[in-house]
């Protein structure tokens, strides 16, 4: 299939300019605005071009991770009073005491950023990276944290986050997917944590399951020169079909899957493939050769995704069971962070290298965060905590090396300078180059955005 | 006609009040109001407020701080004072707002100024001293009893005229109107035909029944062929698939290791047959609660069918490593799963805690959980438990045990020649073997401890005997004893021999050659050695176990999996043990099948410590070449005469339920954790709806659960919602699984309550309904691009286009392909039971490849079925009230170079190249996909397509079908 289209290297620059199928067609399409995923300028320059936004499934303790409390250690077992969600009206919560961290936290870096030994290897990059540890959010929910962190709706079903990254600047990569997600299983909310919603649908996240064949159906059954004039003809077709029902939504998206597919043949198992990596490099993300599943295989293919163009890459740590959902034991999280801790550092090492993480903004975030209490003074596990938890982000013009506001000295609210996921959503759009209350889309009659109608701010402290 | 006793039923429904237990009332103001009063309130005050006000001023947080719900909330009043001074109309604030004086209410967004009659009612009752009930104390779960009281979807169906298809149009009519919505013209009859055939069928219209539509010009048409197509047997798939994605239908049980339920087949067949039966909905929902007992005492095929039934209880998802420890779950499953499905209520909410929303308490759910609770569930098997257990019996227990009896007799019989016959070897032994045998060496093995064999070396002649026996000491019975023997010929080919070459074929044969020596499996009389002559090729449903033995208990067992068995013990991986009784040493012997000298080394380890006093082992040479020779003889003999053993018969079984012996009331877990045992609660009705208690004190409570969902004004309007969105791909109310505070409220109340008044009085008839969807004008309508002041098309004013789901998308491939098997399959080609070794490390897993229709597949709960989970497929995990539509580069991908997709655009063209032409052929495709003629311009595309192509007649097609089943146009319905 390489010889149809030269060397590799002449395929890479040929299919960031654009269309393999119909160069001439597409080329100028492309220009056209009509494309939904032609590249397009933001709406002012910066350094970030694309993201990687690791996702813990379940709720990660902060307190136990980036929030250092060693007031709580001392008052462990004091009860407390808290009008909590999770606790409220609860039978048997009609008490609750303080529960010590259980891991110890080090100064790391430069920088001295305090990280707990859940995270020896992340901790590592403090140089780089920004903490927020005054993160809050609006539900007690998985289902509803999780949706709000993807969507900023916690409710309903609205685009995804990375749907509104690609629909703002389209995609360097047309023969990629804008917005891929590679995730073992489905988190909760399921698809709808990538879906686009009512945005046109280019911008669904595509699902890559670690594994031998990532992506099903990439290999081509005919001969390209074949192919190329059944998709001709399909094309064809489906214009004369939708010039009768025009601005079908539907119609229009299906029509430009095959697009995106037809390059697809190509790019996909040419970003999958390992077999160029040094020792070195995959031994840096944990990975032996030819493996092809683990959190290090999602962290190289999330670089390589990166480096050919494709504008969002979500990471999706495990699925909607077996996570950092501790309620039964905070123990649970010391084989979840030995999963990802070394592969995020290498991820973080390996962009740097290669001079990416520039222009890589890398997102780490969980739903919510988990109690500094439970029921009883010896409870093993955490509740669900929605008032408090701590996401960090790093390159693509964030200030490095810095830990953004505060929660109380229990790591029960967020106290100094809070950061909403709205404001979170704000942020990570500016980063981008949006203004997110300008980073609109019309859709029964409303002008929809990411951060919604309640007020979000972009956290000034957070830019470099 | 309808039965009169149904009718009776359908009218005490219909104006039954449903009645909030007083116990949880607080309604105390009720017993000082005069009786009048307190009927003009009931009768006249109360639904209009419920219907005018509640809206804004219902509930806990209402608008502007003013609660009508309560006598309390008016009391108080909101931002702007109490709203009523009693018996002061004229100085009360809501009189005020509602003759619109100073304040404006209703608003005009909320439906305007209310109607002059109704303002009348609410002046007048003020001017009574606003007598009220209502004070408010009392709460279910998180709604107040007076809004639970007046809670839309709970209120008694309307007893209004007959439903006719044209009254519906009115009632839409009346809602487009009123958006200033025009509404499209109606469908050509070609778009109708298609429409309709995926819609009741899921299966494109063949060529000539489209043929035969157009050129029937009788008006009555369109209703014949939707009758024609609700008689087809393939309604009965595509709709009982519907239901199937209600029920999160799936072929495997969902724990750690996903095995496949072989039996729930039977199940989802049912469902297809009483759809295609039009099985009236009440006695189809009563069926899959209670069918087991509803039939109990009828016929036996009529009672099988109620066991298959229940077959919707069983399939609840299983959770865990063992199931049993997280049965809590699978309840939790199902309690969720037939609130949603038949009322419309997230009852599983309150398991933790009371509902937060609606009105249903922590002790509402485990009045369920009693009721399911009392039911024994067949047990799909698990990784620490085995095989499945439990299943049910479709013919009468008395007649299963009558051939059970015959064939035990039968068994035993032949189980005791054969020991006669396994005696003769008994005198293998000679007494010229018993001279010529050494004992190598022998030692006690203590509990639990594992000795190695000090290396032996011995010279042997062919036909002379190595053996090694374990015997348990004085104290106690069998023990698990994990035996390797290593033998090694010194010089020459220096073959090698060994226990762990038998492990994986253990039950091949008894003896066993290999490698020219023969193993024999014997157990050592006082008498002699008598072969074990009964194998299984798994224990405990576990084919990584296999044994031998003389009847049950087994002598001699391997574990071939590479990771340890815990069974009565822990077996370590790929190992191999004997078991010996006491007073029966268990031997393996080794028959030289060479003169010279070997080496021996072995080990010995108990591997069932239970503090007693361990085994005895002994390694013996018998150096009589006759004697070994005379072993391995005999025990061929004997395997000759062996006849197959008759295998158990084989019973049609179910996935299904059926009653304990004991029914037995659950106790609330506390915040749902169930070994925080709380209050017992009796097994009853939700209390919000009455809190009747189950009555028959020996059954579970499954019927009258029936009877009471049945019964219920939400068991309507919850299906009849469904298939109303099934038909226009939205729902009255869009939210198909939620009718409580959180779900979404009706578009069209006055419809949806008289669909499912016209439901219940023509006796649940799904067809009934069918017949009167489809004939409306609205059904009939043109589609039409989505309009930006209806994005989702609430209001019809015209059909929605669609994409066909997954389901669809293949039948309508194997369809036009030819090669669609439109009969109905029963079971998936699962690996047999006995050889299931499914772990959680490595789960069931499989993709079956079949030519039946779509809902036929086998699905699997831990891992989507590749096709389904790419055309959004229904969820095997969790009720899908309706399909998504989502639209992939992926999907994309499928229509470029899948197999599946390939094979059946090469069949479709095989046929189409048996056409005399191109012309020929191009005219037929598109009257098959499309059901329409081509146009001139499409002859010429596919001209050039077949021109550009350049390969045989056949390669062409195949590119041109191809391009055709990968167009817009076939994969939508207009």
């Amino acid at each position: 299939m390489g010889s149809t289209f030269g060397p590799r290297r002449a395929f890479l620059r040929s299919a960031t300019a654009g269309s393999l199928l119909f160069p001439g067609i597409i080329e100028s399409l492309w220009a056209d605005s009509g494309d939904p995923l032609a590249p397009q300028h933001p709406h002012f320059p910066v350094r970030a071009k694309n993201i990687i936004f690791l996702f813990m499934t379940g709720g990660v303790s902060h307190v136990d991770t980036f929030d250092p409390k060693p007031e709580l250690t001392r008052r462990h077992g004091q009860q407390i009073e808290a009008n909590h969600p999770e606790i409220k009206g609860r039978p048997g919560y009609e008490r609750i005491y303080l529960k010590r961290p259980q891991w110890d936290f080090q100064p790391h870096g430069r920088c001295g950023t305090e990280v707990s030994s859940l995270f020896p290897h992340v901790a590592g990059c403090v140089d780089d990276i920004a903490v927020i540890r005054s993160m809050h959010t609006s539900h007690s929910n998985h289902y509803n944290a999780t949706l709000g962190m993807h969507t900023g709706s916690f409710t309903f079903a609205r685009p995804s986050i990375g749907s509104w990254v690609t629909y703002g600047l389209g995609t360097l990569n047309r023969n990629l997917p804008g917005f891929v997600v590679i995730a073992p299983q489905q988190t909760y909310a399921g698809t709808q944590v990538y879906a686009s919603d009512f945005l046109p649908g280019a911008h669904q996240g595509t699902l890559v399951v670690p594994g031998k064949e990532p992506v099903a159906n990439v290999a081509p059954r005919v001969p390209a020169e074949r192919q190329r004039i059944e998709l001709e003809a399909l094309r064809q077709f489906n214009e004369e079909h939708l010039a009768a029902r025009p601005a079908d939504p539907l119609l229009t998206a299906r029509l430009q899957t095959f697009e995106t597919a037809f390059g697809m043949q190509m790019a996909v198992p040419d970003a999958f493939d390992f077999a160029g990596e040094t020792a070195a490099t995959l031994a840096a993300y944990g990975l032996e050769r030819a493996q092809t599943t683990g959190f290090g295989w999602q962290c190289l293919a999330a670089r390589r995704l990166i480096e050919r163009g494709v504008r969002f890459v979500e990471l999706i740590d495990t699925g909607s069971s077996t996570n950092w959902d501790a309620h039964g034991d905070m123990l649970t999280h010391e084989p979840l962070a030995k999963n990802v801790d070394r592969p995020i550092a290498a991820l973080l090492w390996d962009l740097k290298q290669r001079g990416m993480l520039d222009e890589t903004l890398v997102v780490w975030t969980t739903e919510f965060g988990r109690t500094p209490f439970n029921n009883t003074a010896d409870a093993k596990g955490r509740e669900h905590h929605p008032w408090a938890f701590s996401s960090w982000l790093a390159g693509g013009g964030v200030k490095p090396g810095i830990v953004h506001g505060a929660t109380d000295e229990i790591g029960l609210r967020a106290v100094d300078k809070p950061v909403h996921v709205r404001d979170f959503h704000a942020t990570i759009l500016h980063l981008m180059g949006f203004d997110h209350e300008r980073l609109t889309y019309r859709h029964a009659g409303l002008d929809f955005r990411l951060t919604g109608v309640e007020p979000a701010h972009v956290v000034k402290d957070l830019l470099s | 006609m309808m039965p009169p006793k149904q009718i009776a039923s359908i009218a005490a429904m219909l104006v039954v009040v449903w009645l909030v237990p007083l116990a949880a009332r607080g309604d105390s103001a009720a017993k000082t109001i005069p009786s009048e009063q307190l009927e003009f309130f009931e009768k006249h005050v109360r639904p209009l407020l419920a219907k005018r006000c509640f809206g804004c001023h219902g509930g806990t947080q209402a608008e502007g701080g003013l609660s009508l719900a309560t006598s309390n909330g008016w009391q108080q009043g909101g931002d702007s004072g109490p709203a009523i001074v009693p018996g002061r109309p004229e100085k009360s604030l809501l009189i005020d707002a509602i003759t619109y004086r100073s304040l404006e209410m209703p608003p005009a967004d909320e439906g305007g100024q209310m109607p002059a009659d109704e303002i009348a009612v609410l002046s007048r009752w003020v001017a009574m001293g606003a007598p009220d009930p209502r004070s408010g104390d009392g709460a279910i779960g998180g709604m107040t009893v007076e809004e639970a009281r007046g809670w839309w979807s709970f209120q008694p169906l309307p007893a209004g005229p007959e439903l006719e298809s044209r009254d519906i149009d009115a009632l839409l009519e009346r809602e487009w109107l009123a958006r200033h919505l025009a509404p499209t013209p109606p469908a050509d009859r070609r778009t109708l035909i298609r429409r309709a055939t995926y819609d009741v069928t899921g299966l494109p219209p063949t060529a000539e029944e489209t043929r035969n539509f157009l050129a029937d010009n009788s008006p009555d048409a369109y209703a014949r062929l939707v009758d024609r197509l609700l008689e087809s047997p393939q309604y009965g798939v595509r709709w009982g698939r519907h239901w199937l994605d209600v029920v999160r239908y799936a072929d495997t049980a969902g724990e750690n290791t996903d095995r496949p339920l072989p039996h729930a087949w039977r199940y989802r067949n049912w469902v297809f047959e009483a759809f295609r039966r039009d099985m009236p909905f009440d006695q189809f929902a009563g069926l899959q609660l209670a069918g087991d007992l509803l039939t109990k005492d009828q016929p036996t095929p009529r009672h099988a069918e109620g066991i298959v039934a229940t077959g919707y209880l069983a399939i609840a998802r299983r959770f865990g490593h063992d199931i049993d420890a997280d049965i809590h779950l699978m309840h939790e499953d199902a309690i969720d799963n037939l609130g949603k499905s038949f009322l419309g209520l997230t009852v599983a909410c309150a398991r933790c805690h009371d509902h937060k929303y609606d009105p249903i308490n922590a002790a509402d759910y485990y009045a369920l959980y009693g009721i399911l609770e009392s039911a024994r569930f067949a047990f799909p098997g698990c990784e620490p438990k085995g095989q499945p257990r439990d299943l049910v019996p479709l013919i009468p227990q008395a007649e299963v045990d009558a051939v059970m009896r015959q064939w035990r007799e039968r068994h035993d019989r032949d189980k005791q020649m054969l020991l006669e016959r396994a005696e003769a070897t008994k005198r293998v032994f000679s007494p010229e073997a018993r001279q010529a045998t050494q004992v190598v060496q022998s030692g006690a093995v203590a509990e639990g401890a594992t000795v190695d064999l000090a290396p032996a070396r011995l010279a042997v002649r062919k036909g002379e005997v190595v053996l090694l026996a374990v015997e348990p000491n004085a104290s106690h019975g069998a023990d698990t004893t994990l035996v390797e023997l290593w033998i090694r010929e010194t010089a020459g080919p220096q073959r090698k021999w060994s226990t762990s070459d038998i492990i994986d074929t253990l039950t091949d044969s008894n003896p066993r050659e290999i490698n020219e020596a023969t193993w024999s499996f014997i157990e050592l009389t006082k008498d002699g050695p008598v072969f074990l002559l009964d194998k299984a090729d798994s224990l405990g449903g576990n084919g990584a176990l296999k044994k031998w033995s003389l009847g049950d208990i087994p002598s001699v067992l391997v574990n071939s999996a590479d990771q340890q068995v815990m069974v009565w013990t822990t077996l370590p991986a790929e190992s191999f043990f004997v078991h010996p009784g006491p007073n029966r040493p268990v031997a393996i012997a080794w028959t030289s099948p060479l003169d010279g000298e070997i080496a021996i080394e072995g080990r010995v380890a108990d591997v069932h410590p239970t503090a007693l006093d361990g085994v005895t082992y002994r390694l013996e040479h018998i150096a009589s070449p006759a004697t070994g020779l005379a072993l391995v003889e005999a025990g061929r003999l004997l395997a000759q005469s062996v006849p197959a053993p008759e295998p158990p018969p084989a019973f049609p079984v179910a996935y299904a339920v059926v009653d304990r012996e004991v029914a037995k009331n659950a106790h609330i877990h506390e915040r749902g954790d169930p070994e925080k045992i709380g209050d017992e609660v009796p097994r009853r009705w939700l209390a919000v709806f009455g809190g009747n208690e189950v009555t028959t004190s020996s059954e579970s409570g499954r019927r009258e659960l029936a009877a009471w969902i049945t019964g219920h004004p939400l068991f309507a309007r919850v299906i009849v919602n469904r298939i109303w969105g099934w038909h226009f791909g939205r729902g009255i109310v869009a939210s198909a699984n939620d009718f409580g505070a959180r779900g979404e409220r009706p578009t069209h109340p006055e419809l949806l309550d008289r669909l499912a008044a016209a439901f219940a009085s023509h006796g649940f008839s799904v067809k009934s309904l069918h017949r009167l969807v489809m004939l409306t004008d609205a059904y009939q309508r043109a589609s039409a691009t989505p309009v930006a002041e209806d994005p989702d098309n609430r209001w019809l004013a015209h059909f929605s286009r669609r994409r066909l789901d997954a389901d669809e998308l293949r039948d309508s491939l194997l369809a036009v392909s030819g090669r669609i098997d439109l009969s109905s399959a029963e079971a998936h080609p699962f690996p047999s039971e006995e050889t299931w070794k499914f772990t959680q490390h490595s789960p069931f897993t499989a993709v079956y490849e079949t030519n039946h229709r779509s809902p036929f597949q086998m699905v699997q709960r831990q891992r989507r079925h590749p096709f389904l989970s790419l055309f959004d497929g229904a969820d095997p995990n969790a009720s899908t009230p309706g399909r998504q539509t989502t639209t992939v580069p992926t999907q994309a991908l499928y229509f470029m170079n899948d197999s599946f997709f390939h094979e059946q655009a090469a069949a479709l063209a095989t046929r189409l190249t048996g056409l005399a032409n191109d012309e020929l052929r191009t005219t037929d495709v598109f009257h098959s996909l499309f059901q329409r003629d081509s146009t001139a311009a499409e002859h010429d595309r596919v001209r050039r397509v077949l021109t550009a192509y350049k390969g045989d007649t056949e390669d062409c097609w195949a590119a041109v079908c191809r391009v055709l089943l990968a167009s817009n146009e076939f994969l939508t319905v207009e």
